[in-house]
């Protein structure tokens, strides 16, 4: 097993906060630096993964059929057509809830581990065997939260978890950030969550339709090339990920008057 | 081992049990330099108002104190309520006392006091059958109890529950007291909807068969 391959849990307690598609516009991102990237849909009541990749149609065989060792894993992986650099691991039935075991989980992932740089895996909602299962394979975390009490309540409580499992480093990603909320003060801000979570905060995300327009059409935002502020956002992600010093966006300079649009829109121009 | 660098600028106390620091003072005193220094009160368990004693003695010799060193939590409560910058340092409270390691490494216990140092977080629950003292936050959903005092070095914003075996004279003590529910004995009482000050530690005792919260003024353990 390479044991420099980042393996990343997504998670964050609360569901609907946005894992799966950070997952999959983060794989795609890190992919386009010419990583090797694999994803694994660990989220077997609910797979999506496949779904918000575009890649549902092309699953032949899954995770279970690897463990059950009716297939190789290079039969099962699903290789992106436009980002040859992603792949994704699917999730078998939901079945397998009732007989996974976290050896098989770490024996999954070990085996990514041999020809991936950067492991991805989308785990369920919820702490409970779901969760248990992929942390016990995972090196490294990133809970997702949105800016509201309940998200943040739960993501707090799995940090406590991920960090009592030993899990290191463990970040943070806001997601759905609304600028003008925050500003009137309806919404709490990226103080008000980071002060509770005291995590290192790896980026925000920009609350965005074109995630959802991009999520209903299976291609991730960040392989559309659409310049939206959600694919900016998770673009940097990928890049703080990586190393690179990527300041963080202010939420009280992003609008959405016309101006403010024809100002990025100039901003990304020139880069 | 002290640290060299700042050496000279650190004046300590005596410890404890070996001289009471009243007496010593003027003979510190009367050795030290005018200037910035650190105080490092060692072992000893003090009040605000001991605290304020010291400071006023060492102000009259030209001297500032910059940060307040101790072992001992109620010692860093106090300065903290007075408005200083605490060390708390554990190595040396280990190596002089009889403070056992418990397996998990960041619980320490000495007959009936718990010691645990770092947050809890929503979900987890700190329970101690004596007082308990934790360096951490509490966060929302997370809880601290135990059958005699709370104290919390760090901001207290999830609940706690003091003396729940019933002592009425227990206390709950936090830099910042900002929770969402806390209990004495069998008082229940919400956490206050206004902002606390910062830099002022708090307590919450019963008075008068309610829970009443108010600056640490007075000597955080009874
Ligand atoms: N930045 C964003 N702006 C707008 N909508 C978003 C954003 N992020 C996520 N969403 C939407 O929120 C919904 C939930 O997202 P997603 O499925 O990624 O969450 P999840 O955490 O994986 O959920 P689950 O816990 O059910 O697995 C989706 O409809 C998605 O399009
Ligand atoms: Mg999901």
């Amino acid at each position: 097993m390479s044991t420099n391959t980042r393996i990343i849990l997504i998670c964050s307690g609360k569901g609907g906060v946005g894992k799966t598609t950070l997952t999959a516009n983060l794989g795609i991102a890190l992919a386009r630096t010419g990583v090797r990237t694999a994803v694994l849909d660990a989220d077997f009541g609910l797979r999506n993964l496949d779904l918000l990749l575009g890649l549902e149609n092309r699953i032949v065989y899954t995770a279970q059929e690897v463990l059950e060792e009716s297939c190789r894993l290079d039969q099962a992986l699903v290789k992106h057509k436009q980002e040859p650099n992603l792949a994704l691991l699917p999730a078998g039935n939901p079945r397998m809830l009732e007989w996974l075991k976290p050896d098989d989980m770490q024996r999954i992932v070990s085996m990514l581990s041999d020809q991936f740089d950067y492991v991805l895996i989308d785990c369920p909602a919820g702490v409970e065997d779901g969760f248990k299962n992929a942390v016990s394979a995972s090196k490294e975390a990133i809970v997702v939260t949105n800016p509201e009490v309940s998200a943040v309540r739960d993501a707090d409580r799995v940090i406590g978890l991920l960090n009592t499992n030993g899990i290191n480093p463990v970040q943070l990603v806001l997601n759905r950030v609304r600028p003008k909320m925050i500003a009137s003060q309806e919404m709490l801000s990226v103080d008000d969550v980071t002060d509770i979570l005291a995590l290192p905060l790896l980026g925000l995300v920009l609350e965005d339709e074109q995630v959802i327009v991009s999520t209903n059409r299976g291609v991730p935002l960040t392989l559309s090339g659409i310049n939206s502020p959600a694919a900016r956002c998770y673009s940097n992600i990928a890049s703080r990920l990586q190393g690179e010093e990527v300041p963080l966006i202010d939420p009280a300079k992003e609008g959405s008057g016309m101006r403010d649009k024809f100002r990025r829109l100039m901003q990304t121009k020139i880069f | 081992m002290e640290n060299l660098i700042s050496q000279e600028r650190v004046i300590a106390l005596p410890s404890a049990r070996k001289e009471d620091w009243r007496e010593a003072i003027p003979r510190i005193l009367i050795k030290a330099k005018p200037g910035l220094v650190e105080l490092d009160c060692r072992d000893w368990k003090l009040s605000c108002r001991d605290l304020k004693k010291i400071i006023s003695f060492f102000e009259k010799a030209g001297l500032k104190i910059n940060l307040i060193r101790s072992n001992v939590v109620q010692t860093l409560v106090s300065a903290s309520a007075l408005g200083h910058q605490t060390v708390l340092r554990l190595g040396e409270q280990s190596k002089s006392s009889s403070y056992e390691e418990n397996n998990n490494s960041n619980i320490t216990r000495k007959s009936s006091l718990l010691f645990h140092e770092g947050t809890l977080r929503a979900g987890e629950h700190l329970e101690a059958d004596g007082d308990v003292l934790l360096v951490g936050d509490v966060n929302p959903g997370a809880k601290i109890s135990s059958g005699g005092n709370v104290m919390v070095w760090g901001r207290l914003r999830g609940s706690a529950h003091a003396g729940k075996f019933g002592n009425q004279n227990a206390k709950i003590v936090a830099l910042q007291l900002r929770p969402l529910q806390l209990r004495i004995a069998n008082e229940i009482a919400r956490g206050p909807e206004e902002k606390p000050q910062e830099g002022l530690a708090e307590e919450a005792i019963i008075e008068s068969g309610q829970i009443i919260i108010q600056p640490a003024k007075t000597n955080p353990l009874p």
